[in-house]
């Protein structure tokens, strides 16, 4: 899990950061420059990271609802076979709503032929007239100059060592 | 007949009135949050509302129904339209018909999950569903009979929202679908996008999305010349016009954050190619002394850390609405977005919509918005077409005026899909009546 072997020559204190799921599965990709930046992006919409989880746990635990009657009842009628956490995990996962892109995926509006507007169509497409100005990510003015491990922007030595010390390969969601 | 309820069903906030008034009784947060102190969701306070009630809001959990602009968990729009029809309009809705707004392109299964909440779950006795471009073409035309809007009836709507932004050219009251385009970047994205910049450069605010908001709203503008704003950022001392604190709120004295100094906050008005900005920046003189009364006031207190800077960020949060670029995004800004909409349409109706242009939603509130907008979208259109841009008075509300027109028309009745209609003939075949 931890990115140490990508980067064998910086010491690292034994104990464990914490990564992202999905970075660190950006991180084992051979792309992972992408993926982290689109991770990044899929961040901007996010409300409380890890909220959904959180709650259908609560929920299942303290308050009694119709639904869980039902499964409380179901569970005691079954006797001694218990559910699995397994089991229980996917329960969860049935009940969480599921997200824009999951539905529009369901929807397969790719499968529609090219002259009904939908969607995918809807979405301006790539720039013409200009092209992506940089900013440091530091400071926040314009840079010169790109992290060699990470891809990330800097404009000053002082942004550098900055960049180096907080944010380098740190993807911590 | 049954009276009729106007929802500007948002993402970020919902409109809610009774058709034919021109202001909707209720805006409320679509959303539910949890604070710190408590184990359950609650419901959020109308913001227009005498702000009596204290809330705390500070490292609050939300969720919101809507995600990425489209309605994904009906469950929860329900808990907080529940409240909404009985606590805050104080309606039955089977005696009431609804005139929802949807997003453009709605995904036929969201469809029909809103049908059966509207119908199965509140038992409204009819539904129309309208797009918001052609309401918000609709205020506007009614507002200025004599202007080309009206006259030509066509217009090109370009809507900032929470979710997402989109040009929509808008011909004899509809939308023209094939058209339409769209950035994937709103309110929500740039609330976001200042948090994760704040909390890198100065304090960790990831959980105060509501503080963050506010913040935004009030510090954020859009600048006319970046290169020109950035060198200025650089400077020290009084020379950089944009530095200016915000206080977070210490629970005990402040309950809400505020502008250090907001005199100072406006000094960016200032600037050279401000000039049509000068008459506001006089008016702004003369309320000065109270203003410094009640900065000197606040600056008694002293805050050693509850509080931080901003500077480029004030300008450059905005600015990724007109280059998505910056951020990594593969998307065009929105001047080229508006050409792009305008050039799907028939070249006989590219000058007209070019000469309409009416921008709505609440992320068109930075200051300076429509001036970008003009200068970035001169050089683009053709030298013989004009570009004029109209600014709605209240951006925020005027889907739901239009929407409050439509419902008073005597026709509207006629238009709507009844209960029984829906019994009958299932959702996806009453949807075919709303033309998309």
């Amino acid at each position: 899990m931890e990115d140490d072997s990508s980067n064998p020559f910086r010491r690292m204190s034994s104990r464990t950061r914490k990564v992202a799921s999905k970075m660190a599965a950006a991180l084992a990709s051979t792309d992972n420059r992408t993926q982290a930046a689109l991770a990044r992006l899929d961040a901007l919409e996010n409300d409380n990271v890890g909220i959904e989880t959180v709650e259908i746990n609560s929920n299942d635990e303290d308050s009694f609802d119709d639904d869980d009657q039902v499964y409380l009842q179901k569970k005691q009628s079954k006797g001694s076979k218990r559910k699995t956490r397994q089991a229980k995990a996917l329960e969860n996962a049935r009940k969480a709503p599921r997200t824009f892109l999951e539905l529009l995926h369901e929807a397969n509006l790719e499968s529609l032929p090219s002259h009904v507007p939908s969607y995918l169509r809807a979405a301006v497409g790539p720039p013409n007239s200009s092209s992506r100005r940089r900013f440091c990510s530091v400071c926040g003015f314009t840079s010169n100059y790109t992290c060699v491990k990470c891809g990330m922007r800097f404009c000053s030595r002082r942004c550098q060592s900055i960049h180096n010390d907080t944010r380098c390969q740190k993807f911590v969601a | 007949m049954s009276k009729v309820i106007v929802v500007d069903n948002g993402g970020g906030l919902i409109k809610a009135g009774q058709g034919g008034e021109r202001d909707p009784t209720t805006i409320l947060p679509n959303c539910m949050y949890r604070p710190l102190s408590s184990k359950k969701f609650q419901h959020c306070h109308p913001i227009n509302a005498t702000a009596t009630v204290t809330e705390d809001l500070t490292s609050a959990s939300i969720r919101r129904p809507i995600d990425r602009g489209y309605l994904i968990n009906p469950d929860l729009q329900r808990d907080i339209w529940a409240h909404l029809f009985s606590n805050l309009l104080r309606i039955n809705p089977t005696h009431h018909s609804l005139l929802l707004t949807e997003p453009l392109f709605t995904l036929p299964s969201i469809q029909r999950s809103t049908d059966e909440l509207v119908f199965e779950d509140f038992n409204f006795t009819s539904l129309f569903v309208a797009d918001s471009p052609s309401l918000v073409h609709l205020y506007e035309a009614s507002r200025r009979p004599y202007s080309l809007i009206s006259k030509a009836q066509s217009s090109l709507v370009l809507d900032c929202g929470f979710s997402f932004s989109h040009a929509a050219p808008v011909f004899q009251n509809f939308t023209i679908n094939y058209g339409v385009k769209r950035i994937d970047l709103g309110g929500k994205a740039l609330t976001n996008y200042l948090k994760e910049l704040v909390s890198y450069r100065s304090l960790n605010v990831m959980d105060e999305t509501f503080l963050i908001d506010e913040v935004k709203e009030k510090l954020c503008f859009v600048s006319l010349d970046v290169p020109r704003d950035l060198q200025i950022a650089r400077k020290t001392g009084k020379d950089n016009l944009f530095r200016c604190t915000y206080v977070l709120p210490d629970g005990v004295t402040h309950m809400k954050g505020f502008v250090k100094d907001p005199q100072a906050a406006r000094r960016y008005l200032s600037l050279p190619d401000g000039a049509t900005h000068r008459p506001l920046e006089i008016e702004t003189d003369m309320d000065q002394p109270e203003v410094i009364e009640i900065a000197e006031d606040r600056k008694k207190v002293d805050f050693t850390k509850n509080e931080f800077d901003l500077t480029n960020e004030r300008f450059l949060v905005p600015e990724m609405i007109f280059h998505p670029a910056d951020l990594g995004m593969n998307q065009a800004g929105l001047a080229e977005c508006v050409v792009r909409a305008v050039n799907a349409c028939h070249p006989h109706l590219h000058p007209v919509l070019y000469e309409s242009i009416i921008l709505t939603g609440g992320s068109t509130l930075f200051p300076q918005f429509a001036q970008r907008l003009e200068m970035e979208l001169r050089p683009l259109v053709p030298d013989n077409y004009q570009v004029k841009i109209t600014t709605q008075e209240d951006p925020i509300l005027g889907v739901w005026r239009g929407g409050s027109l439509l419902a008073s028309s005597p026709d509207f009745e006629a238009m709507c899909v009844t209960k029984a209609d829906y019994e009958e003939q299932g959702s996806a075949r009453c949807r075919r009546r709303f033309f998309h």
